[in-house]
């Protein structure tokens, strides 16, 4: 990296080929149409910050910038940067995707829509031996239906654990339970724009309200974590010296009172019926609108298709709704700017809340620009100060992922992206 | 007879493009579109316009459905948007798995719901006859999912005699034993409804014809109890029966989405609700299109086997 941030150089790994033979080196396409990117919508999102990239020799590639932005090599982790054999490329054109070539530890051989898809081990990989010989990815949604399959030894790994099944699967002796928590956060977003809750009192005390205690642990049973804001607890740049809210109606009274409403009001909270990330999200709401009644604010639950839901954020009508954000990656940087930064409003961007702290913007505006990681968490611990302060939501949780694998599976780790990540495992 | 069914198929045309363009709309006015389900909650105001754009769907609905229909003429069913495939190879494909359990479905119903509704009609209030009415309520009542993993926990879970889900081993496998195995659990489920309907109507249709003064006139001449039920009555009992068999067989293949769903069944059910979710236009199109292709032909197939089973039918 250049000292001021706007270079990176990155030199290629020597004797490293992809799935289909082809060498690493000396395919870096010096036409590459970089500054054509933003055609694509993900690259966009990823790379929107390139300017250009550079071919400095046939192994050594250079990006350069457009501004400083610290958390680029976190964005070049993500899928959508992943290496891919240039001459696949151009034999498949745009069927590419469905016949993947890559140089990772295991290569594609066949998907059967609906039925499976399987990988097969690369016996070239460069890092390590893989030590399975075959992947086989089945798409299971009924949730009986995979924990039978897992109990009755037809599979070996189940992802994405009902809460309901948790219990039932911690207790069994044929199985591992898996649990970590995963760079997501659920949140119950308010439009901030709107009255009465431009007023920050009332903000607060719809957190004072919400027994996020009892979600967790009725709802959700035990798969998530409180959250005191956007950002994972654990991460680095997480403030340590915050608290969840507590749950305290008294308190969420007296605000309301201090802010013109003793007696409450009215308002509507839209839920999609699932989602990506969305945990149980009416039963989750329910348990809100209950709560937010207690203190004197009714809620009328509206429930919608997925699709339908994400249509209808985009035009500002919302009040309060229920929404969920993973990140990808641990960069504090991926979480806070597009969901509250207020250059990120929607439709343009992600920031349903509508939310605009000044303070906020500057400090989220100079963390971007310094690369320091040491200035850039002062940076995002102060953001994250002001967010407890002024709430731009109702803060609930961060997903615990649950994964269950038979007995003979060894060295299967979840990743906080949630991606799973099979390469570690080996059978016993 | 063969201007009849020239007229029939005729018909089929417009039938099919009403429901065509039924379907089109409803899926057009509902809120949400394919751009804004593929790029979720990342993505940008200016990356959904570019996304709409390239994919046509900023153009006006007729345009877009005369542009569709012009590709249906020709036999290709457009691009799924979501799989990036021919809709048509990969409706097909999957119209194959729920046909197989469709058609097992329908021939578990119809040899089980007659076969009982003869029996308690030759022995009215006899214990069987009071099973079968009692299983009747019990299995017309049972939402499809909730049998479906009733049984997928007593007969995969707890005896491990059958496979939970799927159609065919995920290693190995392929064969026809491995697939009827696979089919067991899904079949069963599916037919439960089925199987009671027919049966219940059997029994009373077979009740009044067992009453008929040809039965007595038969019975009298001495023909054999046996070939008086089977012949005499059954045979013309059957016009009832199978008007209902017809009509459960198109109940079938729209209610095989539950089961299909339940037990990771990889037929035209789950992949519609899966394209309905990714307003995957071109796909839900084509599988309704598919579907209410056989509906309308399973149809024509009843009214065909009337003529066959009473000669005073006849169709000009």
């Amino acid at each position: 990296m250049s000292k001021d941030g706007l270079r990176y150089t990155f030199k290629l790994r020597k004797g490293i080929t992809f799935h289909d033979g082809t060498a690493i080196e000396r395919q870096i396409d010096p036409d590459h149409p970089f500054s054509k990117l933003g055609k694509y919508p993900f690259a966009n999102y990823n790379f929107g910050n390139v300017k250009a990239v550079e071919v400095v020799d046939p192994s050594t590639v250079e990006f350069v910038l457009k501004e400083p932005r610290a958390s680029f090599l976190a964005v070049l982790t993500a899928g959508a940067a992943s290496v891919v054999s240039p001459t696949a490329v151009k034999k498949f054109g745009a069927d590419y995707a469905l016949q993947p070539v890559g140089t990772g530890p295991f290569k594609y051989v066949s998907w059967d829509r609906g039925q499976r898809v399987v990988l097969e081990k690369n016996a070239r990989y460069w890092r390590y031996p893989v030590k399975i010989d075959r992947v086989v990815y089945r798409p299971i949604v009924e949730d009986q239906a995979r924990l039978t399959e897992l109990l009755t030894g037809s599979l070996d790994v189940i992802v994405g654990v009902p809460p309901d099944f948790v219990g039932q699967l911690e207790a069994n002796a044929r199985v591992t339970l898996l649990k970590q928590v995963g760079a997501h956060v659920w949140y119950l977003g308010i439009n901030n724009q709107k009255k009465p809750f431009d007023d920050k009192r009332v903000r607060q005390a719809l957190n004072y309200a919400v027994n996020k205690d009892a979600i967790v642990r009725d709802v959700l049973k035990g798969t998530g974590s409180l959250s005191r804001g956007p950002v994972l607890p654990a991460t680095w740049g997480a403030e340590p010296m915050l608290k969840p809210y507590p749950f305290d109606p008294e308190r969420a009274r007296k605000l309301l009172a201090e802010a013109g409403y003793p007696n409450g009001f009215s308002t509507s909270l839209w839920v999609p019926e699932s989602g990506s990330g969305m945990q149980s999200p009416v039963a989750m709401s329910t348990v809100i609108q209950s709560n937010l009644k207690a203190v004197g604010v009714t809620v009328a639950l509206q429930t919608m298709e997925w699709g339908a839901y994400l249509a209808k954020l985009r035009t500002k009508e919302q009040e309060l709704f229920a929404l969920s954000w993973m990140a990808g990656n641990e960069d504090p940087d991926m979480v806070m700017y597009p969901l509250l930064h207020s250059s990120q409003w929607t439709p343009t961007g992600p920031n349903r809340a509508l939310y605009k702290n000044a303070r906020f913007d500057e400090v989220l505006h100079q963390a971007r620009l310094t690369t320091d990681q040491g200035k850039r968490a002062e940076f995002y611990r102060e953001a994250q100060r002001i967010l407890v302060d002024d709430p731009p939501w109702i803060f609930i949780d961060h997903e615990i992922q649950t994964a269950a694998h038979a007995k003979r599976v060894q060295g299967l780790k979840l990743h906080p992206s949630f991606d799973l990540r099979v390469e570690t495992i080996s059978l016993k | 007879m063969r201007r009849y069914l020239v007229r029939r198929l005729l018909l089929l045309v417009p039938v099919l493009l009403g429901v065509s363009i039924i379907i089109f709309m409803v899926l057009h006015l509902a809120p949400g579109d394919p751009a804004e389900i593929m790029l979720g909650s990342q993505a940008t105001h200016a990356d959904l316009a570019r996304l709409r754009a390239d994919l046509g769907l900023t153009e006006p609905l007729y345009v877009q459905y005369v542009r569709w229909l012009g590709l249906v003429v020709r036999g290709d069913l457009g691009r799924s948007i979501w799989m990036k495939r021919p809709v048509l190879a990969e409706v097909l494909g999957r119209f194959q798995a729920t046909l197989v359990l469709t058609g097992a479905a329908l021939l578990l119903s119809t040899v089980g719901g007659v076969a009982l509704g003869v029996a308690s009609a030759t022995r009215p209030n006899s214990l069987l006859d009071r099973l079968s009415a009692v299983a009747s309520l019990f299995g017309a009542s049972m939402p499809v999912f909730w049998l479906g993993i009733v049984l997928m926990v007593v007969f995969a879970l707890w005896l491990g005699w059958l496979p939970a889900s799927g159609m065919f081993s995920p290693y190995g496998g392929g064969d026809l034993g491995d697939l009827l195995v696979h089919l067991v659990l899904p079949a069963v489920t599916l037919a439960a409804a089925s199987v009671t309907i027919i049966a219940r109507l059997t029994r009373s249709t077979m009740l009044e014809t067992l009453g008929q003064d040809y039965i007595r006139t038969a019975r009298a001449k001495g023909v054999v109890e046996r070939a008086v039920v089977l012949r005499h009555g059954l045979k013309n009992a059957l016009i009832p029966i199978v008007t209902v068999v017809g009509v459960q067989a198109g109940y079938l293949l729209g209610g095989a989405v539950l089961t299909e769903t339940v037990f990771a069944w990889p037929g035209v059910g789950t992949l519609m609700v899966q394209g309905i979710l990714a307003r995957d236009f071109p796909l839900v199109q084509g599988c309704v299109l598919v579907v209410a292709l056989s509906f309308v032909l399973i149809n024509l197939a009843v009214d065909l086997l009337y003529a066959w089973l009473d000669p005073r039918i006849r169709y000009e």
